[in-house]
C-alpha cells in the first residue's frame, strides 16, 4: 500500500518536473553561456586592458592550471564524493617534487614521479572514502594535512627552485601561438570528457552518484568507482602542480592553497550536482571560464579582494541552492 | 453494537483511496474502554493504513471517527496525541544517546520555557517504570539497554502520557517468551485502568491469550469483529485469507530440468539461519512469509549484497563463494530488489542507461561504450516487454511503476543469468502491469531460467509458483509442492501455527 502511495506522489512530482525542466534545462545550459557573454561584453567596455591578447592569454594560462584540477573534481562530485579538499597538498606534492627531483633523476622522470606520488595521495583518499566509508570532507582534509606536512618536512619548509632550463622553457613556451599549458589542459579536458560521457567507467561514475544502492545492486563496482574519482583528481592536481612549478620555476609548500576552492566553485557554478549523479566536464569548464573571467574583470576594475570573495561566495551558494531546488523537483 | 458511553473509539465507514488504489473500503471499527482489541490480517490487508488514519497521519477519504463519543477530525499526529491516542511502533522510535527518563518525556519535558526540571523528570519516569513493573534505571543511557527493554521504555513513554487509547504494532516481535509474559502483565494492568488497547499482531496464539475482541481485515475491508471466546486460530486464518481469487495467473507449462541454484544451511549470523532450498531450470520457487521473516535478507545475501557466515551456495553443480554483486552476476545469479526506487533504478538516467548498467563492460570496446550496441540492447527489451512509452531515451523516473519494474527486470536479462531472484516484483504496480510481469516471468522459465520469487501476496504465490518455501523468524520450511499448497497452510506456517 505504501509503495503505491509513493508511486502516486512520484508521478505528481515528475509531472511538475517535466514541465519546469524544459525551461530550467534551457536556462541552465544557455544561462551560463549568456553569463559568460555578459562578462566579456562588460569587461571590454569597462576596461581597455580586458580585451587584449596579453590579458586574455594570462587568464587562459591561469585558468588552465585550475582547469586540470576541475576536470578531476568533476568526477568526484559526479560520483557523489562531495569534494576533494586535499588538492592543495597534491598540487604542492606535484610542484615541489617535479622541481626538487630534477637534479637527481632529470626533468621528465621527476615530473612523472611527482604525478604518481600525488596519485598515491588520491589512492589513500579513495580507500578512506570508497572502502572505509569515511565522510569525504573529513577524509580528504585529514589526508591533505598529512600530505602537506610530509612535503613540508621533506623540503624543510623552504622554497624549492627549478634547475632545468629546458623544461622551464617548454612549460612556458607556445605552440602555434598557444601556450603549452593551455594545450595540455585542453587535451586533459578532452580525455576527461570522453571518459565521463562515453566510457563504461564514466557511466558507472554517473550511476554511483545517481543512486549508490541501485548501482551496487546492478553489479557496478561502486567502491572502486568512488575511490577512482579521488585518484583521478589527485593525478590531475599533481599534474597541475607540476606545470605550476615548471612555469614559476619555484615551489613552496603552500603553492596550492586556494586551488581546491577555485576548482569546487567552477564545478558547482557549472551546474554539476554537489550530491552526485549529474554533470559533465564541458559544464564544469563553462563554470570555470565564467568564474575566471569574472574574477579577471573584478581585478582589472580594482574591486577589493574581500568583495571578490563575497561575489564568489554568493555564486556558490546560488548554484548549490539551484541544484537543491532541482533535486526537490524530481531528479532524486 | 456497544453502548456509546464505554466506546473509546468508533470508526465508521472509513475509506482511504490513493489515486488508483483503494486501501481501505468502508471499514467499521469500534474499541471499548478497558479492553484489548486485536487487529489481524495479511500483509497489505490495511492494518497500517487504518492505524495511520487513527493517529492522524492520513486523512480518511470518507467516514467518521469518534473518540470517547465525540466526533473528531485529525490532521496530524499531534492532533491524535492531544486526544489521548498513543502509538507504539514496531521499530523503536527513541533517541539512543538520551537517558531513559529523557526519552520517556521527550517532547513533553517538565519546565517548558524555563530550565529543564531534571530531578522532577527522573522522579516521574521512575514512578512510571515502577508502575509498569519494569526494572530499568531512568538515568541509564537508552542505547545501553537491550532491545526488549527499549521496547518497554517505548511503552512507558506512551503510558506516561496518560492516554485513553494505546495502539501497539507487533510489540512482541523482538521479545522473548518471558518478556512477552511481562508485557502482557503490563497490558492487563493498563486494561484494568480503563485504557483501550489496540493490539496488532501476526502471532495468533498471543492474540488468543491477551485479546478480548478481534477484528479481521482483508484487502482493505473489515471482515468481522468477534469476541475472542469461541474463535480459534484456524478460524482467524480462514477469515484472513478466505477471499475469492479475482486475478487469474497464467501458469506456464515449462519443462522442469536440473537443479540450478541450491543453498544449503545458509545463515547471515543475524536475520536468518539454516535456510536450505533449491530451484531447478524452468521452475518458479516462491519464497514467502510475513514481513520481517528474513526473505529479503536471504536474497540479498545470495546476491552478495551482504555476507553469509555459514552454509554453501551451489550454482549449476559448482560451489560458489559470492562477496559482491559482480561475483554473483559472474556466477549466473541476478536479483531484482524489493525497493525499486531505492535499489532498482538510477532515477536521473534514461531507460537505456539503466538497462545496460550491469553489462556495460561487455558493451564497451577499449573502454568506450559502443553506442549502437547500447541502443539496440535497450530497443530489444523496450519492444519485448512493451515498455511504455516505447522510448529508451526517456528518463526512467518519468515512467509508471510497472514500466520501471519491467526495465529493472530487463536489465538483468541482458546478463543472461541462470537464476533470477525477484523480490516483490509486482508490489505497487497496477493490475495490468502485474499480469504483464507475470507473463514475462512465465516466458523466462519457459526458456529454461530458474526463478525465485519473493512475495507477500498469497494469491500471487499460489498462482505463479511451482513450489513454495515459507519463512518464519529467519527459518525456512521445507518446500511445499503445488499439491500441498493452500493459503491456510502457508499462513499457518508463516504465523507458527504449524511447525516448519
Amino acid at each position: 500500500m505504501t509503495g503505491t502511495t509513493m508511486e502516486i506522489s512520484g508521478v505528481n512530482r515528475t509531472d511538475r518536473f517535466t514541465r519546469g525542466s524544459r525551461l530550467v534545462d534551457a536556462l541552465s545550459k544557455a544561462g551560463l553561456a549568456l553569463a559568460i557573454l555578459a562578462v566579456v561584453l562588460y569587461g571590454s567596455f569597462a576596461s581597455p586592458a580586458f580585451f587584449t591578447t596579453g590579458n586574455l592569454l594570462n587568464v587562459l594560462t591561469s585558468m588552465s592550471i585550475v582547469g586540470i584540477v576541475v576536470v578531476g573534481m568533476t568526477f568526484v562530485l559526479v560520483a557523489g564524493g562531495l569534494a576533494d579538499l586535499s588538492v592543495p597538498a597534491t598540487i604542492a606534492c606535484g610542484a615541489i617534487l617535479s622541481l626538487g627531483l630534477q637534479p637527481m633523476i632529470g626533468p621528465v622522470p621527476a615530473f612523472v614521479l611527482a604525478v604518481a606520488l600525488a596519485g598515491l595521495i588520491g589512492l589513500l583518499n579513495g580507500m578512506l572514502v570508497g572502502y572505509a566509508g569515511i565522510n569525504p570532507i573529513i577524509a580528504t582534509l585529514g589526508v591533505g594535512t598529512i600530505g602537506l606536512g610530509i612535503v613540508q618536512a621533506a623540503v624543510g619548509g623552504v622554497i624549492v627552485y627549478g634547475s632545468n632550463t629546458a623544461s622551464a622553457e617548454f612549460a612556458k613556451g607556445r605552440l602555434l601561438g598557444i601556450p603549452v599549458v593551455v594545450l595540455i589542459f585542453l587535451v586533459i579536458a578532452l580525455i576527461g570528457h570522453f571518459v565521463l560521457s562515453r566510457s563504461f567507467w564514466g557511466r558507472w561514475t554517473l550511476a554511483t552518484g545517481g543512486n549508490y544502492s541501485a548501482a551496487e545492486a546492478s553489479a557496478v563496482p561502486v567502491k572502486a568507482v568512488k575511490a577512482g574519482a579521488f585518484v583521478i583528481t589527485a593525478l590531475a592536481s599533481g599534474m597541475s602542480g607540476g606545470l605550476l612549478g615548471l612555469t614559476l620555476q619555484s615551489a613552496r609548500p603552500l603553492i596550492g592553497s586556494g586551488y581546491e576552492f577555485s576548482a569546487i566553485t567552477a564545478v558547482v557554478v557549472g551546474g554539476v550536482s554537489i550530491i552526485g549523479g549529474f554533470g559533465s566536464v564541458p559544464r564544469a569548464i563553462a563554470g570555470l571560464v565564467f568564474v575566471q573571467l569574472l574574477t579577471n574583470v573584478m581585478v582589472l576594475q580594482g574591486v577589493r579582494t574581500p568583495i571578490q570573495g563575497f561575489v564568489l561566495g554568493i555564486l556558490i551558494v546560488g548554484a548549490v541552492g539551484m541544484d537543491a531546488a532541482l533535486r526537490k523537483r524530481g531528479v532524486a | 453494537m456497544t453502548a456509546v458511553a464505554d466506546c473509546a473509539l468508533d470508526m465508521r465507514g472509513i475509506s482511504k483511496t490513493f489515486p488508483g488504489v483503494k486501501a481501505l473500503s468502508n471499514v467499521n471499527f469500534a474499541v471499548r474502554f478497558g479492553t484489548v482489541h486485536a487487529v489481524v490480517g495479511e500483509n497489505g490487508a490495511g492494518k497500517s493504513t487504518l492505524m495511520k488514519v487513527l493517529n492522524g497521519s492520513y486523512a480518511p477519504t470518507s467516514g467518521t471517527i469518534r473518540v470517547g463519543g465525540n466526533e473528531v477530525r485529525m490532521r496530524k499526529p499531534a492532533d491524535a496525541q492531544a486526544l489521548g491516542i498513543r502509538m507504539v511502533h514496531q521499530e523503536i522510535n527513541l533517541v539512543p544517546d538520551l537517558t531513559v527518563a529523557e526519552n520517556v518525556y521527550l517532547g513533553r519535558m517538565p519546565g517548558k520555557w524555563t530550565w529543564l526540571r531534571k530531578g522532577e523528570m527522573i522522579r516521574k519516569a521512575a514512578a512510571v517504570l515502577k508502575e509498569l513493573g519494569a526494572a530499568i534505571n531512568p538515568r541509564e543511557r537508552l542505547g545501553n539497554l537491550s532491545i526488549s527493554q527499549q521496547q518497554l521504555v517505548e511503552i512507558a513513554k506512551a503510558y506516561a502520557a496518560q492516554p485513553r487509547i494505546i495502539v501497539l504494532d507487533e510489540p512482541t516481535s523482538s521479545l522473548s517468551e518471558h518478556e512477552t509474559a511481562a508485557l502482557f502483565r503490563i497490558l492487563r494492568k493498563m486494561r484494568g485502568e480503563g485504557i483501550a488497547i489496540i493490539y496488532i499482531s501476526h502471532r495468533l496464539k498471543e492474540v488468543l491469550e491477551i485479546a478480548d475482541e478481534v477484528t479481521v481485515l482483508r484487502d482493505g475491508s473489515m471482515i468481522e469483529t468477534r469476541p475472542i471466546e469461541g474463535i480459534t486460530a484456524a478460524e482467524m486464518i480462514r477469515l484472513m485469507v478466505g477471499r475469492e481469487v479475482s486475478n487469474v495467473f497464467p501458469k506456464s507449462q515449462a519443462e522442469i530440468g536440473a537443479s540450478v541454484l541450491r543453498v544449503e544451511r545458509i545463515g547471515d549470523g543475524a536475520s536468518f539461519r539454516d535456510v536450505s532450498f533449491d530451484v531447478r531450470a524452468g521452475e518458479i520457487l516462491g519464497l514467502t512469509g510475513l514481513v520481517g521473516a528474513g526473505r529479503t535478507e536471504v536474497a540479498r545475501a545470495i546476491f552478495g549484497l551482504s555476507r553469509l557466515v555459514e552454509g554453501s551456495v551451489v550454482v549449476n553443480g559448482r560451489k560458489v563463494v559470492i562477496n559482491s554483486p559482480s561475483e554473483a552476476v559472474r556466477a549466473g545469479i541476478a536479483y531484482v530488489p524489493e525497493d525499486r526506487k531505492g535499489d532498482g533504478i538510477v532515477p536521473a538516467m534514461s531507460v537505456r542507461e539503466n538497462i545496460s548498467l550491469p553489462i556495460l563492460r561487455r558493451l564497451a570496446r577499449f573502454g568506450r561504450i559502443r553506442r549502437s550496441a547500447d541502443r539496440s540492447l535497450s530497443a530489444t527489451y523496450v519492444k519485448q516487454f512493451s515498455i511504455s512509452p516505447p522510448d529508451g531515451e526517456r528518463r526512467i523516473n518519468l515512467l509508471s511503476g510497472g514500466n520501471q519494474q519491467k526495465a529493472v527486470i530487463a536489465k538483468w536479462l541482458a546478463a543472461k543469468p541462470a537464476v533470477l531472484i525477484l523480490d516483490e516484483p509486482t508490489r505497487g504496480v497496477d493490475v495490468g502491469a502485474k499480469a504483464e510481469i507475470h507473463h514475462i516471468i512465465g516466458q523466462l522459465v519457459a526458456d529454461g531460467m530458474a526463478v525465485v520469487m519473493i512475495s507477500s501476496e498469497l494469491p500471487e504465490i499460489l498462482g505463479v509458483c511451482d513450489r513454495v518455501v515459507v519463512m518464519r523468524d529467519g527459518r525456512a520450511s521445507t518446500p511445499l509442492t503445488r499439491a500441498e499448497l493452500s493459503e491456510e497452510r502457508i499462513m499457518a506456517l508463516a504465523t507458527g501455527e504449524e511447525a516448519a
